[in-house]
């Protein structure tokens, strides 16, 4: 099956070498300039990952990671000159699931895609059932985290998790009640070395939490333990 | 006085021009005051003598014209004031009342007036202390009387007028040094003020204002300064967003750039020349691409806003992941003392890693290869030491590696941006560390950086 990436960059130079490159590696690549053909082409064709670009012409970035967030689960990859704590901190609210800086090296932007394009926790599906599902919270109605349908339950109700949330929990859910370093949330999630940006785990805890947890403020289930890291609470 | 005057500094400058004011101030005043007092005591003492001595000398005649007596049998009869001394010259001859006192002669200043009919008054210093001279002709018995008087006391009060006075003058003079002391350390305060303001700034503080003041004398300067600062910051941050600017402009074409280029790495039609081209315009590029990298961080860095939150994790850890992170064994850690905790630090984990990726970076483009990277646990400090074996850096140029695009001894541009080590500087820095370099122990190059240890070794940071 193949891949399709959609490419949201104003700038013509650098979207065409980009197509260029991605399309080289076997992608399919969707070009569009605005934010406004970029939910277009979302809507048309359902694409599996999104680079995008916060500074744009007419609606910019942030608005349309927002917009095009509900409509999918793939991962976005922000691509940016903008640098700003600030800045990352609100794409990666707004639901981006990295992001690179310019000017960066089109190995380093494979090396994002190959991350998130992970199916989620291949190998422990294999070995896992159905019945295997675990179960997060009992105290709070019956949370279901199923690794290997893929689905996280309160009650009858589904939860929706993104590509990059659904890994996470994954691996957090692996190493249920031990704490697991920022650090290595980030290596094992987003295959990020040494350099990489932990405020990416840090947001992506705190979107997850929001969908977890019955009072995100006061979490019960993904606990933060102080200068350490996250661990999760089955109870 | 020869020899070489120091030039006086503002403040010994006001005290001594208003000592010199006390000074002429209370001497004028001290010396009027003595003066007029002298005059009249001395005019006093004329006053009191002559009215003495015209008693005297009523007496002197009574006695003479009554019962034809000779002078010296008055001159017995009669007791002169103590002090005083009486001489009669009747018919050319000289009668005196003691016999021990000093002669006629001290009469001289008043003879001539007597000899003429009238009454003289007159000073002589033959006599210690001075003494007034009075003389009355007698017509009547022929005779003239002459009293004079040891002006003893009036000499005394004198000495002691003087003398109080002199020590006013002084006790002047030095309260008007104290108060031009005084006034000086007010009138310079501010300028203090100014001074360890300017130093502040002048360190590169250029947060630093003066405080308001509602002194208007002061205010301008205080405006003035704050305006002054005020330009500084503006320009620097002027400058600063400038190169921010630029560096952000250039992002974009620089990674349309590479992204380009690798598509012509991978070409396999192109001939060795456009090859050898291409190679050389990758090699460019990158050091192009890590220069503006390097600019942006630093950028970042100089803004001191932290990137990520810090953590608190071991020195020996650090370093171990540093070193993994840029693919070297591990082996090249050592630490000491040899048996002990890993001392803990806060950091900015990845900023941190970077600045030791540089100082490698840095080990093997200038220093012949990496070493190793010793940690040494100082107690409040850790140092981590990354060494080399090459030429090591000259001690005159030790400092200056850590500038901007520096290059040490005239070396070639190097692969490097010329940004790599004033970005450990600066990341240091703004872990409240240090970092210099110094020579390794057998050749080569050491460069140190010294992070202040937690105590705590959790719960400082989330």
């Amino acid at each position: 099956m193949v891949t399709r990436l959609l490419v949201l960059e104003d700038d013509d130079g650098l979207r065409s070498s980009l197509r260029m490159v991605l399309e080289d590696d076997g992608y399919e690549v969707a070009e569009a300039a605005s934010a406004e053909d970029g939910l277009t082409a979302l809507g048309r064709h359902g694409v599996d990952l999104m680079l995008v670009d916060l500074m744009l012409g007419g609606m910019d970035g942030f608005s349309f990671i927002q917009r095009a967030r509900p409509q999918t689960e793939a991962p976005i990859v922000v691509i940016s000159a903008r640098d700003g704590v600030q800045d990352i901190v609100a794409a990666l609210e707004a639901g981006a699931d990295d992001y690179v800086t310019k000017p960066f090296v089109v190995d380093e932007i494979k090396a994002r895609l190959r991350a998130l394009l992970r199916r989620p926790s291949m190998g422990s599906s294999d070995t896992r059932g159905p019945e295997d599902a675990l179960v997060l919270d009992s105290v709070a109605g019956p949370l279901v985290f199923d690794q290997g349908a893929g689905t996280l339950t309160r009650g009858s109700a589904e939860i929706h998790l993104t590509h990059t949330e659904f890994r996470l929990l994954g691996v957090l859910a692996e190493n249920a009640g031990r704490v697991l370093s920022r650090s290595s949330l980030l290596e094992h999630v987003w295959d990020r070395g040494f350099f990489g940006d932990e405020r990416i785990v840090d947001v992506h805890v705190r979107r997850l939490r929001k969908k977890l947890e019955l009072e995100p403020s006061a979490p019960s289930t993904l606990i933060t333990v102080r200068g350490l890291g996250y661990r999760l609470d089955v109870r | 006085m020869t020899g070489v005057r120091r030039k006086r500094g503002l403040r010994s400058a006001v005290t001594l021009a208003f000592a010199l004011g006390a000074l002429a101030l209370s001497a004028s005043l001290a010396l009027g005051t003595y003066f007029s007092a002298r005059h009249f005591l001395v005019e006093q003492r004329e006053r009191t003598a002559t009215r003495q001595a015209f008693a005297d000398g009523a007496l002197v005649r009574d006695s003479l014209l009554t019962s034809g007596a000779q002078v010296s049998d008055v001159l017995g009869s009669i007791s002169a004031p103590a002090g005083s001394f009486i001489y009669v010259r009747r018919h050319g001859t000289w009668y005196a009342s003691s016999l021990d006192g000093p002669g006629p002669e001290l009469t001289t200043e008043v003879q001539a007036a007597v000899e003429d009919g009238s009454a003289g008054v007159g000073w002589t210093d033959a006599t210690s202390p001075h003494a007034v001279v009075v003389g009355i002709p007698i017509p009547a018995v022929d005779a003239e009387y002459y009293e004079v008087a040891v002006a003893d006391e009036l000499d005394r009060t004198l000495r002691t007028l003087a003398v109080a006075l002199g020590i006013c003058a002084a006790l002047t003079t030095i309260a008007g040094a104290g108060l031009g002391r005084t006034a000086s350390r007010r009138v310079l305060a501010p300028l203090r003020d100014v001074t360890s303001a300017a130093v502040r700034v002048s360190g590169g503080d250029v947060t630093t204002r003066l405080k308001d003041t509602d002194d208007p004398d002061l205010a301008a300067l205080v405006g003035a300064f704050n305006n002054m600062v005020d330009a500084v910051h503006d320009r620097i941050e002027r400058d600063a967003r400038f190169a921010a600017d630029v560096s952000h402009e250039l992002r974009t074409p620089v990674t349309t750039l590479t992204t380009s280029l690798s598509l012509l790495q991978r070409a396999t039609d192109l001939s060795p020349r456009s090859t050898r081209a291409v190679q050389l315009m990758t090699d460019e590029l990158t050091r192009f691409r890590r220069a503006l990298e390097d600019l942006v961080a630093l950028g970042r860095l100089d803004a001191g806003v932290p990137e990520v939150r810090p953590s608190v994790l071991g020195a020996r850890d650090l370093v171990s992941q540093a070193l993994q992170a840029t693919d070297r064994p591990a082996a090249l850690l050592s630490y000491e003392p040899a048996r002990s905790s890993d001392p803990m630090i806060v950091v900015e984990r990845p900023q941190m890693v970077r600045a030791l990726a540089n100082l490698f970076m840095n080990a093997d483009i200038h220093g012949g290869g990496l070493t190793g990277v010793r940690v040494v646990d100082g107690g409040d400090y850790v140092d981590i030491q990354v060494e080399d074996c090459g030429p090591g850096v000259p001690p005159e140029e030790r400092s200056r590696i850590f500038e901007r695009f520096a290059r040490a001894g005239g070396e070639k541009l190097g692969t490097g941006s010329g940004l790599g080590l004033s970005i450990v500087e600066q990341t240091v820095r703004n872990h409240h560390g240090d970092v210099w370099c110094t020579e390794r122990g057998g050749g080569g190059a050491a460069f140190v950086v010294r992070l202040p240890t937690t105590t705590h070794a959790t719960g400082v940071a989330p």
